[in-house]
């Protein structure tokens, strides 16, 4: 399965030169957490409406200060057309909840680790079902092989 | 997902509950009608860029003025 393939929801992003009242202003209008940083097409940071808050809110910026003082880089990014275990690898070995994925350099669009939660129960939640069935109703025995002789 | 300029584009709640979210196409940044798009956010919303998800329909325009 490619990367891509898992990604539930619509990507936003914005320039980084814009102010941090506009990007939780468009986090809002949106319904997104986080906003992807580009700048002449290439992405350069991701802001989340957690670093409004830590890296602006409390340390007292103001509301119009650029949305690239507060954003976190490097982006930690993987291939769209990379297979899904790249992905749950990079989720291994960076401390992040969201790659940006790309596309010959190109933001396309963000992977989050609740999309691939959501895919993982319902997958569980398939392979459950036959074992759940075969607990509580047991094995059901098939009938010896019938053999026709003329 | 193709869109044109004053289409909008509809992205459907994630959560029971959750609002859908309209936004207007106003530039198109990729071929063909591809994205990204440049799009406007509610009537007098912010601008950003638009990478559209399976989440998201496009209404063309003579739809979507309806």
């Amino acid at each position: 399965m490619r990367t891509i393939e898992a990604v539930r929801r619509s990507g936003v992003g914005i320039g980084p030169e814009r102010t941090i009242r506009e990007a939780a202003g468009i986090m809002e209008q949106a319904g997104v957490g986080a906003l992807a940083v580009i700048d002449s097409d290439l992405l350069v940071g991701i802001v989340t409406d957690r670093d409004l808050v830590r890296r602006g809110l409390a340390r007292d910026l103001p509301a119009d200060a650029r949305v690239d003082a507060v954003m976190t880089v490097p982006v930690v990014t993987v291939d769209a057309d990379a297979d899904l275990r790249e992905a749950f690898v990079l989720f291994r070995t960076h401390a992040v909840r969201r790659l940006a994925l790309v596309r010959a350099g190109q933001f396309v669009g963000m992977i989050t680790i609740d999309d691939l939660l959501i895919d993982l129960a319902g997958d569980l939640a398939d392979l459950a079902r036959p074992v759940t069935a075969e607990v509580i109703f047991g094995h059901h025995d098939n009938p010896s092989p019938v053999t026709i002789s003329n | 997902m193709r869109a044109s300029v004053g289409d909008r584009i509809v992205i459907r709640g994630h959560r029971v509950g959750d609002p859908d979210r309209v936004c207007d196409v106003l530039e198109v940044r990729g071929v063909d009608g591809g994205s990204p798009y440049v799009v406007r956010w509610g009537d007098e919303g912010h601008e950003s860029l638009f990478f559209p998800g399976p989440d998201a329909a496009v209404e063309h325009r003579e739809h979507a003025s309806k």
